[in-house]
């Protein structure tokens, strides 16, 4: 007959997110277009987008090739607003689930954070394997800084999928709000501008925003020559720890209200 | 044992707090395959839920050393964009089963779904969803089966296998169940809850409660 194997918390945790992680492969991609669209859809934009600054300044944007300058802005904006999304629309979507009592929610948010994670870094890598066979150039100065911007970045969009997941529960008008609030972040966050092209007087409307910073360092990252003037990796590490304990602290007194509604 | 530790759940409406449970203090004895009966909306599922640990109380505790099934109901955690075998394997790693490919197979065989075990479970019929879920937690070692309506579902060569696996399983472990139909509940069941106005009431004898149930 079955055998069951007694596990301890940690290892019912491990096996929880590998189930609901696989299940994430399986169902979100299930379309004919499949995994393929994960590729296509920020490589077009990316095309797109630098063609067109390509066609203003000739190829060279503050010092790093045009086509980089947008794949380090739509990488990083898109591994944002997909976290986000997906993490904060994670619980309602696993709610079935949660009548296994071994399924937490934090596990679902984990479990989707990490696969879009995974999709955004291949990518990436996609892309570069990509560039190399057609031969254009590109650096990557510092690429641990580049990494370790990515995770605070993808720290923040799970810190506030969760915390948006968990309001949903209580207040359902919250995704309705929510798409409206994220839209602008595209057009804010530096994805097809640089700081240096804004006059340092106006920098302040911009700065507050973790993400801008987040793209502005990677660039700097791949090029040293690029100016990170703008920009602080303090204030985006201070702002991912904040985020991500006070969306803790959320999540553990209320998960369990949370679902029972 | 299950003990209930001043249980109280509302649910928030629009007309104010819907209480289910207030200050509910309980033990379900051990031992006995237990029918619960209440009328509609009385909170039996929601009952059930709370001992699977599917949903928490607002105040108070359920306390237990039985490994206890999750609440086998129509289609509890089956994805309907999986198929019946993805949603079986996916079960089986939550709950800790040691060789899935086995228990996934033995899924297979139970439920009798023929090609469509491998189909998403979205094309099934209304019968065969529940079939599949009975298979999952059937396949599955507990100490209590918590089974909601699944039994009265399916056609009647499924309802004898189920009836079988469950008198099976009945020697190594006990069943609550809750199902409108009497025949069933007396076929499995040796002693009733009564739930009514929020207060459980034990009735050793599972006629004494129905009779009791009956004349509410």
């Amino acid at each position: 007959m079955t055998t069951i194997i007694k596990r301890n918390n940690w290892a019912i945790w491990r096996d929880v997110i590998f189930a609901l992680f696989v299940r994430e492969i399986r169902t979100s991609f299930n379309d004919r277009l499949g995994l393929a669209w994960a590729v296509i859809n920020p490589l077009a934009f990316i095309f797109m987008l630098s063609y067109l600054r390509g066609r203003m300044n000739g190829g060279e944007t503050h010092s790093i090739p045009t086509f980089e300058f947008m794949m380090y802005g739509m990488l990083f904006i898109q591994l944002f607003l997909d976290t986000l999304m997906n993490c904060s629309n994670s619980l309602k979507k696993n709610k079935a689930l949660f009548a296994f009592r071994q399924v937490q929610p934090i596990s679902s948010i984990i479990a989707t954070g990490a696969f879009y994670f995974l999709v955004k870094l291949m990518v990436y890598l996609l892309i570069l394997v990509i560039m190399y066979f057609i031969g254009m150039d590109y650096r990557i100065d510092d690429p641990l800084s580049i990494i370790i911007n990515a995770f605070a970045l993808w720290l923040i969009a799970m810190s506030l999928g969760l915390l948006i997941a968990i309001f949903q529960c209580y207040v359902p008008e919250i995704s309705k709000i929510q798409s409206v609030l994220t839209r602008p972040l595209f057009f804010i966050s530096a994805v097809f501008f640089s700081m240096q092209d804004v006059p340092k007087e106006y920098w302040h409307y911009l700065d507050w925003n973790p993400i801008l910073h987040a793209i502005e360092l990677s660039r700097h990252a791949a090029y040293h020559s690029y100016s990170s003037e703008a920009v602080s990796e303090f204030y985006l590490f201070t702002s991912g720890l904040i985020l991500f304990f006070f969306s803790l602290s959320i999540y553990h007194i209320s998960w369990k209200q949370a679902i029972s509604r | 044992m299950i003990r209930l530790e001043n249980v109280t759940k509302y649910y928030p409406s629009s007309l104010g707090k819907q209480f289910i449970f207030d200050n509910l203090n309980f033990e379900i004895p051990s031992g006995h395959n237990i029918a619960i009966l209440g009328s509609n909306g009385a909170g039996k599922s929601t009952l059930f839920r709370i001992l699977a640990g599917s949903e928490y109380p607002n105040k108070g505790r359920v306390v237990t050393d039985l490994h206890l099934s999750w609440p086998v109901a129509l289609t509890t955690g089956i994805h309907p964009q999986m198929s019946g075998a993805e949603n079986a394997r996916f079960i089986g790693m939550i709950n800790g089963v040691a060789d899935l490919d086995a228990y996934v197979n033995r899924v297979r065989q139970f439920a009798e779904l023929g090609p469509k075990f491998d189909l998403p479970v979205g094309t099934y019929s209304s019968g065969m969803k529940p079939r599949l879920a009975f298979a999952c937690s059937i396949g599955i070692d507990f100490d209590i089966y918590l089974i909601d309506e699944v039994t009265s579902v399916g056609d009647a060569k499924f309802r004898n296998k189920a009836r079988k696996a469950l008198t099976q399983k009945s020697k190594t472990a006990n069943v609550i169940m809750v199902s409108h139909e009497m025949d069933e509940l007396r076929h499995f069941c040796d002693s009733a809850i009564v739930l009514h106005k929020g207060q459980l009431t034990f009735y050793n004898d599972l006629e004494q409660g129905i009779a009791q149930y009956q004349a509410l």
